[in-house]
């Protein structure tokens, strides 16, 4: 499976993935807030219907899934895979996806709204992303009554989600910005302009290991087209001060810290999330500007495939103690 | 409820986690979610502004307490208090009291984005129906379904000739 955290591509030195959302629900069921469990069945049929009949060439590639058929591990793994929110993870009754083979599309039924379409790709490819969420969407409006007004737009359960629904974000790892405390001007600076800076899961996530997310917050009264073009004008100005600022490091000291990271990694017993994705993190950093080089290295996979829950989908049940064995024990055979 | 990092406030954010394995809520005041880097929009914050703007929570009662929306039910203290709507239909039963804080969010009450194919061409008396006809009529002769474009032509002239 050629996931998004195993695939090299656009500006991925700074840019881990790129993002886009859009929340859609159908005109004649109330908003998931109100719905029983009837209501949830329709949706479930009418939209995996909608999919399945259609003609697009994604449909082919699409599996659809009782989330209650999903086991627990896999569930929360699929969190830390970016494919499904932590809230249709934990109340997953009655719910339903639609998921593409490589993860990259897909639709959550009866989240916060009836529909969540994601797209989600590797690198910088906000438009990519875009695109594809629009020929999904198009379908979806053409086959479905989609709650629409002509004032409010695209009518949400949250407010906050009216005009377009969609929300772009980026994941961009940001250390040296991070490093000289700027990061906090630059949330204020992008907040000016409609969007928020986060942490690597979201909203209520502390920035881990120099990772944050870039996303718009603002919905109506912004076309889909300006709020993707300023997403890219913003990522684009902070990969190149990014990019500028790492010019000015001291590389040796650079080189350290990095060979450090790997000596961690590559002999550490017990090894906790955090202790690993600094070391990831660090690791990434050096190979961006080229103080070590391994191209079979590849920090981002290992940082999603040692996540708790990614580690027990595929070892099994375990307790925190016993996790961080494994996690070193994976990490460790990954860079032997 | 008393939020658990200040221990002062009562919680009004209650929020489900995932770290490091463990499902946990967390319950938290406004200000430490704030502090905590939750975003400060969306569940509570539609009570809290309407609270604000209205003066009191019992002023929005009084307001809006009678009025249900036909389709789901709810009312407008419901959807206040959960800063979530029951359907579509509440959108146009209470479109009067959401745009102030629709305004304060957005910073815009008029949807400037993509139009689906089958949205409903109703005009309703409060909407500026003839811009979005407009938008939708150059939209159609972008895409060449110029048999769509013309029935939204007509449409336009009849509201005109209204005027
Ligand atoms: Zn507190
Ligand atoms: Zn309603």
């Amino acid at each position: 499976m050629n996931c998004w955290y195993t695939q090299s591509a656009k500006e991925d030195d700074i840019v881990i993935s790129s993002r886009i959302r859009l929340a859609r629900n159908l005109k004649n069921i109330p908003f998931p807030i109100k719905m029983d469990t009837n209501d949830f069945q329709k949706i479930n049929e009418t939209v995996k219907n909608a999919v399945k009949s259609s003609n697009t060439p994604y449909a082919k590639n699409l599996k659809f899934i009782y989330m209650k058929d999903v086991p627990q591990n896999e569930r929360y793994a699929m969190v830390e895979r970016h494919i499904i929110s932590k809230e249709f993870a934990s109340n997953c009754e009655n719910k339903a996806i639609i998921l593409s083979e490589d993860e990259s599309i897909s639709i959550m039924i009866g989240e916060e709204d009836h529909i969540r379409l994601q797209v989600l790709l590797p690198g910088l490819q906000i438009e990519k992303a875009y695109d594809i969420a629009e020929s999904i969407d198009r379908l979806l409006c053409d086959t479905l009554d989609i709650a629409f007004d002509n004032r409010l737009g695209f009518l949400t359960e949250c407010p906050t989600n009216l005009g377009t629904g969609l929300r772009a974000s980026v994941m961009v790892h940001l250390p040296i910005i991070e490093g000289s405390g700027e990061i906090k001007i630059l949330a204020d600076s992008v907040n000016k302009i409609g969007f928020t800076v986060r942490g690597m899961y979201g909203e209520g996530s502390k920035p881990t290991a120099s990772f944050y997310q870039i996303s718009n917050q603002i919905t109506l009264g912004i076309s889909e087209k300006n709020a993707i073009d300023n997403l890219n004008i913003i990522t684009k100005q902070i990969i190149e001060k990014e990019r500028k600022n790492r010019e000015s490091i001291n590389r040796l000291k650079a080189e350290d810290i990095c060979m450090r990271a790997l000596g961690t990694l590559k002999y550490a017993k017990i090894l906790d999330s955090s202790e690993m994705m600094k070391a990831l993190s660090e690791i990434k950093l050096g190979l961006s500007i080229g103080v070590m080089d391994d191209e079979r290295i590849m920090p981002i996979k290992l940082l999603v495939e040692g996540q708790p829950f990614m580690l027990m989908r595929k070892f099994g049940e375990m307790s925190p103690d016993e996790r961080d064995v494994c996690r070193a024990t994976m990490i460790r055979e990954a860079l032997s | 409820m008393l939020c658990e990092k200040c221990g002062k406030n009562n919680a009004t954010t209650h929020i489900r986690t995932i770290m490091d394995g463990v499902v946990r809520e967390k319950n938290l005041c406004g200000y430490c979610a704030a502090n905590e880097g939750y975003s400060n929009i969306g569940h509570n914050s539609l009570a809290q502004m309407l609270a604000s703007m209205f003066g009191d929570a019992l002023a929005l009662d009084r307001t809006s307490a009678s009025a249900h929306c036909p389709c789901c039910g709810a009312t407008f203290s419901d959807i206040a208090e959960k800063g979530k709507v029951g359907c579509a239909e509440c959108y146009k039963t209470f479109y009067e009291e959401l745009l102030p804080y629709v305004k304060s969010v957005h910073g815009s009450i008029k949807h400037t984005g993509r139009i689906p194919n089958r949205a409903p061409l109703t005009v309703t008396p409060q909407g500026d129906s003839i811009e979005s006809l407009r938008m939708r009529l150059n939209m159609l002769v972008s895409e060449e379904k110029f048999e769509e474009a013309a029935v939204i032509r007509d449409k336009i002239k009849e509201l005109e000739g209204e005027k």
